[in-house]
């Protein structure tokens, strides 16, 4: 072995300056290095028939943490593919029986009166928070920062109990109360978030959030009406509630804060919208070729081919209705990644300060890496998260 | 930059250059600026003492932003990190440690995702087209009688909710009716457990309920031209009772619907693809049932 030093030149370590008050959050990820992801991904769950998303979410979440950087250190996403297809497939383990019993119970409640089984679907809104909980858990210890991982306690059953129980305070008030709920939710779970030993907390108030928002919610009946308007309204709440949230968080001493302007995210809603009605309509000429085209090979008539039991019902153009349907499904994933998960990061980033990092300098590591349970759960039971 | 990486020694220059490798020990976050030395292993220096010793086969790339090389030590905590911020220095460290790239995935991790996804698909097929219609044919005899009534009382309570509950109760009309039922039912050999109604609806339609219970629409009645054809339908639908056809239906569609689910999981929450692959899968298992119903009816 040649011996071979490398040191940076000059005296090792000038003393450094004050800190800044407050850091700039920075990403340096590429737009079409993501594109790229996501399209290959896209057509690797189409190969896959859908297994790879566990691949493709893992990946997705390597390229927005590592590229995030914090004070001129980027984070770092250490959860596998493998340990999600794991927790889907233990998820799935859970979920059968509780599904079969669901199936009975509902049966007995439904001999007494028709349809009185729809208030079981409640249940399955309590273990959907659980699964949210348990999930952010799970992402939550595969982030790093500067060699510390984030980390998260409590019991996702108390989570789910307060999220179910504010979710029908919620409905009960037609939506008044969700400023509330959001806020002892957020409260509930940073109180229970660390970075290594600092405890985190959320100190937005429920009506701070009421304040910003009120005239949407005055607004709400409206969209439902002029549902064009829906996207904006809904799109400005976003941008109101991602402000809100960032500004809240609290790590120790060190505070985070967002200037997201409201009328931020209409840009990107708008596009998703349009992307949507144009691949739906490449999917309806699609469709429509198709039924022609079995039509012409076999022979049939206009009227047979779009009777009830025509063609247009026949198993080839089943088929290929499938596969056009599982095409326009990815390719809708791939513009909603790229617009709504990768662009809205990014714009939610640069509005984005970090307070007095410097009570982060000197953090020593606390925590073990969770089972992604949770996300098999959020993944068997449909509800959503990054 | 580039050349710091080959000098011996760092003997030339009073400007200090930015910091170009920086070092976190995994146990706290301290932000340790420091200098490497390429000996027999790497060797990690801050100021005068040495922080680590890494095995040039221990280490592992990790995630990094471009223009930063990231690595992490087996034998080192978990989340030990040095990041070399100099392309030369990045491109040194690369050509010395063999295993870096190990734990990336690769094309033949890729290869094997997609060989085993497709084992996984081509295995739910084909317990979709042969083992589930088998379970339904073997587990519809264990299916206790009271159970079967049990559910058709669920499905006698959504039938009517549905199609407005109306039944007809017109005294010699529900007679004849019975007696034609009654006749069916006994050259059909079936016991008393039938039950059998005309609902009002226009639709020209029979069906049979789990349980015993067989609905006719009397749009089907007023369409028919002689007591005859309502016989034979009636014979149809009693074929389908004596089959356990629904009991059967029952337990192969939620059999086929949930192992369609676990293939396609949420790609897009996909119920659409469900409820189609769902129907080719049916389609030819419903039509064979409708035969047998038939061949029962002819007897």
């Amino acid at each position: 072995m040649n011996e071979m030093k490398w040191t940076p030149l000059g005296p090792p370590s000038p003393s450094p300056l004050p800190p800044p008050l407050s850091v700039p959050v920075a990403f340096s990820g590429d737009r079409g290095e993501f594109f790229r992801l996501v399209r290959r991904g896209a057509a690797l769950e189409f190969v896959t028939l859908g297994f790879y998303r566990f691949w493709l979410v893992t990946d997705i979440r390597r390229h927005l943490w590592s590229n995030t950087q914090i004070d001129g250190d980027a984070a770092e996403y250490t959860g596998r593919g493998k340990e999600l297809l794991i927790g889907f497939l233990f998820a799935l383990a859970i979920l059968v029986p509780i599904y079969l019993l669901y199936f009975l119970a509902g049966l007995e409640a439904e001999r007494h009166q028709a349809f009185a089984g729809l208030p079981l679907i409640a249940f399955f809104y309590l273990l959907g928070q659980f699964a949210i909980y348990r999930a952010r858990r799970y992402r939550l210890t595969r982030t790093v920062w500067r060699g510390v991982r984030f980390w998260m306690d409590g019991s996702g059953w108390s989570y789910a109990g307060r999220a179910t129980l504010w979710g029908l305070l919620t409905v009960s008030t037609l939506g008044l109360a969700l400023p509330w709920r959001e806020a002892a939710l957020e409260r509930h779970k940073m109180r229970h978030s660390w970075y290594g030993d600092l405890q985190g907390r959320f100190e937005g108030q429920g009506l701070e959030f009421f304040k910003q928002g009120w005239w949407l919610w005055l607004l709400a009946p409206v969209a439902i009406v002029v549902f064009p308007l829906a996207p904006f309204f809904y799109a400005a709440f976003k941008a109101v509630q991602w402000r809100w949230w960032l500004s809240g968080i609290r790590f120790g001493g060190v505070q985070l804060e967002s200037t997201l302007r409201r009328g931020a995210l209409h840009g990107l809603y708008w596009k998703v919208i349009g992307w949507a009605l144009l691949l739906s309509t490449v999917f309806g000429l699609y469709v429509f070729g198709c039924t022609m085209l079995v039509a012409n090979v076999s022979g049939a008539t206009f009227e047979q081919t779009i009777g009830p039991s025509g063609i247009s019902q026949s198993i080839p153009v089943l088929i290929l209705t499938a596969i056009g349907y599982l095409a326009l499904a990815l390719a809708l994933g791939v513009v909603t990644r790229l617009y709504l998960m990768r662009d809205l990061w990014v714009r939610v980033l640069a509005s984005t300060t970090v307070r007095n990092i410097a009570a982060a300098a000197n953090v020593s590591s606390r925590g073990t890496p969770a089972s992604a349970l949770g996300e098999g759960f959020a993944d068997g039971l449909d509800v959503a998260g990054f | 930059m580039s050349d710091h990486a080959t000098d011996n020694d760092s003997g030339d220059g009073g400007a200090s250059p930015p910091p170009s490798a920086v070092y976190f020990d995994g146990l706290s976050n301290r932000r340790h600026v420091v200098s490497l030395a390429f000996n027999d292993g790497l060797e990690i220096h801050e100021d005068d003492g040495t922080l680590a010793r890494w095995s040039y086969a221990d280490i592992r790339r990790v995630d990094s932003p471009a223009g930063i090389l990231r690595v992490t030590c087996l034998a080192a905590p978990a989340l030990a990190r040095l990041e070399i911020r100099d392309a030369g220095a990045a491109e040194h460290m690369t050509s010395r440690c063999p295993k870096m790239d190990e734990n990336l995935a690769d094309r033949r991790g890729i290869a094997a995702i997609i060989a085993w996804s497709l084992a996984a698909a081509i295995s739910i097929i084909a317990v979709v087209l042969w083992g589930v219609p088998l379970a339904a044919d073997r587990l519809t005899p264990l299916v206790p009688q009271s159970l079967e009534r049990r559910l058709g009382d669920v499905a006698d309570s959504q039938v009517k909710t549905v199609f407005g509950g109306k039944v007809c109760d017109h005294a010699p009309g529900q007679a004849a009716f019975t007696k034609l039922v009654n006749a069916v039912r006994e050259s059909a050999g079936l016991d008393t457990s039938v039950q059998s109604a005309v609902m009002s609806n226009p639709i020209p339609n029979a069906f049979a309920l789990p349980g015993g219970k067989v609905y006719v629409f009397d749009g089907l009645l007023a369409k028919a031209d002689n007591a005859d054809e309502i016989a034979g339908i009636l014979a149809h639908e009693l074929g389908h009772l004596s089959h356990r056809d629904s009991t059967r239906n029952l337990i192969y569609n939620g059999g086929t619907s949930f192992l369609v689910g676990l293939l396609f999981g949420d790609v897009i929450g996909s119920g659409a693809l469900i409820f189609a692959s769902r129907s080719l899968l049916t389609a030819s298992y419903s039509r064979e049932a409708e035969q047998n119903a038939d061949t029962f009816s002819s007897m």
